[in-house]
């Protein structure tokens, strides 16, 4: 009898011994560190839903997040503090998901030198400030940006078009741009003069709302329907321009909305949602974990193109765009417009560039961006110092 | 009037044991369990000398400005405007980091004169708008914090933007002369600020203790009008105080800025004004007593990261914790005052925060018409 | 209704105010409750209307044990108090503050309330608007209000703190009426503490006194005012003698000042005053005396005219100047103007002291002193409120820097037993001797005429000198208050 049960207990310590370092290996933490709430209905969502993504797609992967770091939100806490934490958790990866914590990536990464970070949206890595263990990634929503012009251009009847902001950087100037390019170019396809078409910019100061402080994106909504514009095109995370077009379309009105950045941003009001850009973070997310996991990760600066066989799919495209029902017959248009974009960004005999990038463009102060029949190099877009010549907007 | 001490401690005490137990509750309706979430936020604040630092991180500007916050309610005065108040002495404290090019022996206490200098300036303008214009204090802060806001925006955004181009998010981090240092790598947190902290502790129980200056703040915020016949210069008593408490929070800002996150962010004051004028009044204006308090919130609310990053709890549990803990400390206040301090003195207001009503404070009065 | 008192005990630290009182009330009766300040009046009084509950004993009304401590539930019970310094929202209106003081579910429309308070203020003879605010009120106006909100209440025991102060003697005969209908017509029950003995004498029906915390007595009206002081006091009074000084140079000017406010405008005022004179002041209130007092230390500053100072123009310059140059001013509300709240007798006096650096211990000691000095009850810990009237005035005067040039007092024994003023008096007039002025205003004109030197009459902002007070009489100046020359 005690001999059975020494045995028992021998081959349970065994089997304890035995497993335990074998679940140890199996778990792989990864941290996610948002910038806004993680159901935001927008850029910081997008991420968490990638974090779930790579739970799903890797066996043994655990996300630990934290929401809405910034210092009005969390002002206790600093990145360090969280990364610590993360850390004694056991995260190997953490993903700092917004240029806000550009600066702090770097400094805290390197206090962590054994765990690997990926800054989004930043360009350390591109100009050499990053430590050894910092990646950046950021999807090509240019694309997707010039998709959502398009929708606007095909749509407004008034020719005037209204491009809701968040803050001015490289980033959101070229964003701001691409739409421009995108409404100018399908204005025309659907007979109007190009020059007729007025295509404002009002930066509201932040990503999203913060009273007092940033201009109340309701309230800027309002003033471009009032002023005669029928399309707004929302640079912000949060989901404030298709609500007012919802609203003011429930009045009776002909307004119509682009969000941003969040797959399912136009259930908030489809029937004047002209269709979404969005990221889709899984993908990378999964191939970054997975070259962490591997040893493999070498700090790269990645610029991710969309999948072009099928910009929607969720496990191979970094950037997709959902048309909403409310574009009607221009549906095919813009289906048409969609494809001729794979073609040209497919095209191994076009140079690395982004389509209608190409000359002649200026910038709002009248510097020439690229000469007739030239195209823009994509570094040049990435660091736009200005808006293009035609909008009207701010570029500082 | 001098309530014994056990029965205070006893009341903190209990205060804290109830909200906790009521936190409790809360936790075990949504499912989790209250003393693993206890556990996380113990572990969170004091789990290795580190995450003591962060705790201590928090409480530096929260001390800071809730011991300046102590000496405005003493005068009768809602400093809404503490919260510009850290902004200005953060912009000063950036401006001469960007400025100057000195040993950081020298460059530290000029960067900390300059944010004293700047909080003090922003709280005397509320003085003078309440003062010179009859604008109340609230009004005033609330308009003079939206301002020197956007300004830092402005700054951060604009002039101040590092060279490859402005994020909104944050100027160039400042060079490291112009920083505060942590004292070990294992304990980082700024020695020189923590000791400057202590001392305003000090500074501030001694000034309201045993000063003309203190008992004549306690005459004016009791009854301007009074004070103001038997001799206290009120308009000058409501002016040095705005600018005393701008000070501490200037100190704060600074430390937001040279040690907290390196270079100017917006929102660089987060709340911690507002937290402070919370605490002050939770504390009765004790001078002893809140820098204790201060603390226990700084260690649930750094704790609390803990929490959410391994317990993925919804954000906002730290703060419906902070909020019980508020409410039974104010109801065992009022419980330990219906209970013992009527019987001692039944005419005796007794202090509380309800006791402070410099809301209905004569502005006339303090300017001595 | 019937109230019983039974047992009533009540201590502040180490000052027993109320010692085992026991008092059967019927309805319909007027009693009058009498005793020197600091005898336990106002806290009887407290306890009974709920501001205070009682250490132990009970309140009975027709049996049944009232659980007090909060004033609402007495007036619940049928109990209300006009306060000695009236119960009152200050920025509010007439009407705003009689509407929000109703019972919930009984308020009246606005409107109503507005025709109601008309109407009474017609009945009583009251000066009062309902749409005037009440910051701009006189104490007596404020009164006003209060009595006429208790009423509204549909209380059944009425009790008056000092409620003659501050209104005239033909609205204090309205009152009287009034309270008088009000016993008999609906069996209410007024309980009268005041000081004046002619008060007492002309209302109540019985009068008990309290000496020094204790029910020492008690007798049916009607009774002679000596028979009432000796009951208060164990002994009669003597009328004070005036004493002679020699007046020095001009301490003040007023030079054709002219004053302003809501209610009143003094045109073009001039006054001499010199070192050691006592003007006293005589109007009903808001005629324009308290304008006056108060421009003369500069808490009111003028729109045309001058105001020198031993020689020295002042005009425009604000209190604190005034003060530097020996200015002293006391207001008629005391814990309101005057007095803080919260803070120690220690405390108010080193706020009257210079230095930096407070040394407790030895500032304790001088405030013992001065409590000593000045016949204070009260210990330099106890806060000025826990005070009684009598004693925070005494304390005032304490306060009183070493050498004023110029004491300008508003009603300086407001609320005070006639012992009580008498010392205070005796502390002024040392002051003159040493040369200081003092100007001061009294509704009580045996006041007036006991102390002044000379006498100035304000009727509207109208002013009349009188500088032969010896043969001035009471009557006369009454008449002369009411507008009758001029």
């Amino acid at each position: 009898m005690i001999r059975r049960l020494i045995l028992c207990m021998t081959v349970s310590v065994l089997l304890l011994l035995a497993v335990a370092p074998l679940a140890a290996q199996e778990e792989f933490v990864f941290g996610v560190i948002l910038v806004g709430p993680e159901s935001d209905h927008g850029w910081s969502q997008a991420h968490f839903e990638a974090g779930h993504y790579v739970e799903a797609s890797i066996p043994g992967a655990r996300m630990v997040f934290f929401p809405s770091l910034n210092p009005a939100d969390a002002p206790e806490t600093t990145l360090h503090d969280v990364v610590q934490n993360m850390v004694d958790e056991g995260a190997q990866v953490v993903f700092t998901t917004s240029d806000a914590f550009e600066e702090d990536t770097a400094t805290v990464a390197a206090a962590f030198p054994d765990v690997t970070f990926i800054n989004v949206s930043g360009d350390d890595v591109l100009t050499g400030e990053a430590p050894p263990n910092v990646g950046n990634v950021m999807g090509q929503i240019e694309w997707m940006k010039l998709v959502a012009g398009c929708a606007a251009g095909l749509t407004t009847e008034t020719g005037n078009i209204g491009y809701l902001g968040p803050l001015i950087n490289g980033e959101t100037r070229r964003l701001a741009a691409s739409a421009y390019l995108g409404a100018r170019f399908c204005y025309e396809l659907d007979g109007g003069n190009p020059e007729d078409l007025t295509f404002t910019v009002t930066w509201i100061g932040f990503w999203f709302n913060i009273p007092g402080v940033t201009l109340d994106p309701t309230a800027e909504t309002n003033t471009f329907f009032d002023s005669g514009a029928d399309v707004v095109i929302s640079g912000i995370d949060t989901p404030e321009v298709i609500q007012i077009a919802a609203q003011r379309a429930a009045n009776g009105e002909n307004v119509f909305a682009v969000p941003y950045d969040y797959r399912e941003a136009c259930a908030q009001g489809p029937e004047v949602c002209l269709g979404v850009p969005f990221f889709n973070w899984g993908p990378d997310y999964v191939r970054i974990v997975q070259l962490v996991q591997s040893g493999g990760w070498m700090p790269s600066w990645d610029w991710q193109e969309p999948d072009w066989s099928d910009i929607n799919n969720p496990d191979t495209s970094a950037v997709g765009f959902l048309p909403g029902d409310a574009l009607g017959e221009n549906a095919d248009t813009l289906n048409q417009f969609i494809a001729d974009l794979a073609g040209y960004a497919t095209n191994p005999f076009v140079p690395d560039s982004f389509a209608l990038w190409s000359g002649p463009l200026s910038l709002q102060d009248g510097a020439e961006l690229a000469a007739q029949g030239q195209l823009v190099e994509i570094l040049d877009v990435w660091y736009l110092p200005q808006l293009l010549d035609g909008m009207v907007g701010a570029s500082e | 009037m001098s309530q014994p001490k056990t029965i205070r401690v006893l009341f903190v005490l209990l205060s804290i044991g109830a909200s906790l137990l009521a936190t409790s509750v809360l936790v075990l309706l949504v499912g989790e369990n209250p003393i693993e979430v206890f556990g996380h936020i113990w572990q969170g604040a004091f789990r290795n000398s580190e995450a003591t630092a962060g705790v201590f991180n928090f409480w530096i500007p929260l001390a800071l400005c809730s011991m300046g916050l102590i000496i405005t309610f003493t005068a009768g005065l809602w400093n809404i405007g503490v919260e510009g108040q850290i902004v200005a002495g953060a912009l000063a404290a950036s401006w001469a980091a960007r400025t100057f090019v000195l040993p950081n022996e020298i460059q530290i206490p000029l960067e900390l004169l300059l944010a004293t200098a700047g909080g003090a300036l922003w709280g005397l303008l509320i003085g003078i708008l309440k003062i010179r214009f009859g604008v109340h204090e609230i009004f005033g802060g609330v308009g003079l914090n939206a301002i020197i806001s956007v300004y830092s925006i402005y700054l951060i955004a604009g002039p101040w933007q590092p060279p490859e181009g402005g994020s909104a998010q944050a100027t160039q981090p400042f060079s490291d002369y112009a920083l505060l240092h942590p004292m070990s790598s294992q304990f980082p947190v700024s020695l020189f600020t923590l000791i400057l902290t202590f001392a305003a502790i000090i500074a501030v129980y001694l000034l309201l203790r045993g000063t003309r200056w203190g008992l004549q703040l306690k005459a004016t915020g009791k009854n301007a009008k009074s004070a103001l016949l038997l001799g206290v210069p009120t308009t000058r008593t409501t002016l040095t105080a705005l600018m005393a408490c701008g000070m501490l929070a200037g100190v704060a800002g600074a430390y937001r800025v040279l040690f907290t996150y390196d270079s100017l962010r917006p929102n660089v004051s987060g709340g911690i004004g507002f937290l402070g004028l919370l605490l002050v009044l939770l504390t009765g204006m004790n001078a002893l007593w809140t820098p204790i308090v201060a603390f226990i919130f700084a260690a649930i609310l750094s704790g609390s990261t803990r929490l959410r990053v391994s317990l993925q709890l919804d954000s906002s549990l730290a703060g419906v914790l902070q909020g019980i803990l508020v409410l039974s400390m104010l109801l065992f206040n009022g419980l330990r005052q219906r209970l013992f301090e009527r019987r001692r003195a039944s005419a005796a207001p007794p202090a509380s925060p309800l006791d402070v009503q410099p809301l209905v404070s004569d502005s006339k009065a303090a300017s001595g018409e | 209704m019937n109230l019983e008192l039974q047992h009533i005990n009540k201590t502040f630290g180490k000052v027993r105010a109320n010692q085992d009182i026991s008092l059967t009330l019927r309805g319909g009766q007027i009693v009058g409750i009498l005793g020197e300040n600091g005898a336990g009046k106002s806290t009887l009084m407290k306890i009974l209307s709920g501001y205070q509950p009682a250490d132990s004993g009970e309140i009975l009304i027709d049996g049944s044990p009232l659980r007090a401590g909060n004033p609402l539930k007495a007036i619940e019970a049928g109990i209300g108090m006009l306060q000695q310094d009236p119960l009152d929202v200050s920025p509010f209106t007439v009407l705003e503050n009689f509407v929000y003081g109703q019972v919930q579910g009984r308020r009246l429309s606005n409107r109503e309330a507005a025709k109601r308070i008309r109407e009474q203020a017609d009945s009583f003879g009251f000066d009062l608007d309902p749409d005037q605010v009440v910051s701009r009120l006189s104490i007596g106006q404020r009164q006003q209000l209060e009595i006429m909100r208790l009423l509204n209440l549909g209380i059944k025991a009425l009790i008056l703190d000092e409620p003659t102060t501050g209104i005239s003697s033909e609205q204090k005969d309205v009152l009287f009426a009034a309270l008088r209908d009000l016993a008999v017509r609906d069996s209410l029950i007024v309980l009268l503490v005041s000081h004046k003995l002619e008060d007492v004498i002309a209302l109540c029906d019985e009068v008990v006194v309290l000496r020094g915390g204790k029910l020492v007595g008690s007798k049916q009206m009607p009774a002679t005012t000596a028979e009432l002081v000796e009951l208060m006091f164990g002994q009669a009074l003597t009328p004070q003698a005036r004493e002679n000084v020699t007046l020095g140079d001009t301490a003040l000017r007023l030079d054709g000042v002219t004053l302003r406010d809501k209610r009143v405008a003094v045109e073009k005022f001039t006054l001499d005053v010199r070192h050691g004179e006592v003007i006293g002041f005589a109007g009903l209130d808001g005629s324009g005396q308290e304008l006056i007092l108060r421009a003369c230390a500069g808490l009111v500053r003028p729109s045309a005219g001058h105001i020198l100072l031993n020689g020295q123009d002042l005009t425009g310059k604000r209190y604190r100047a005034f003060r530097a140059n020996g200015v002293v001013f006391s207001s008629a509300g005391r814990v309101e103007e005057g007095l803080i709240s919260g803070l120690t007798l220690t405390e108010h006096l080193v706020l009257t002291q210079t230095g930096a650096i407070i040394d407790w211990a030895a500032q304790r000691g001088r405030t013992e002193g001065q409590i000593e000095r000045f016949y204070v009850r009260g210990a330099p810990e106890s806060q000025i409120q826990q005070l009684s009237g009598g004693n925070q005035q005494r304390f005032l005067m304490a306060l009183l820097p070493d050498q004023p040039s110029i004491l300008a007092l508003e009603q300086p024994t407001r609320g005070l037993d006639v012992d009580s003023a008498r010392y205070i008096w005796e502390q002024l007039l040392a002051r003159r001797k040493e040369g200081a002025a003092i100007l001061f205003t009294s509704p009580d004109l045996d006041e007036v005429v006991a102390y002044s030197d000379r006498i100035i009459v304000c009727f509207a902002g109208r002013t009349y000198e009188i500088t032969n007070t010896a043969g001035m009489t009471i009557d006369q100046l009454g008449r002369l208050i009411g507008g009758a020359v001029a």
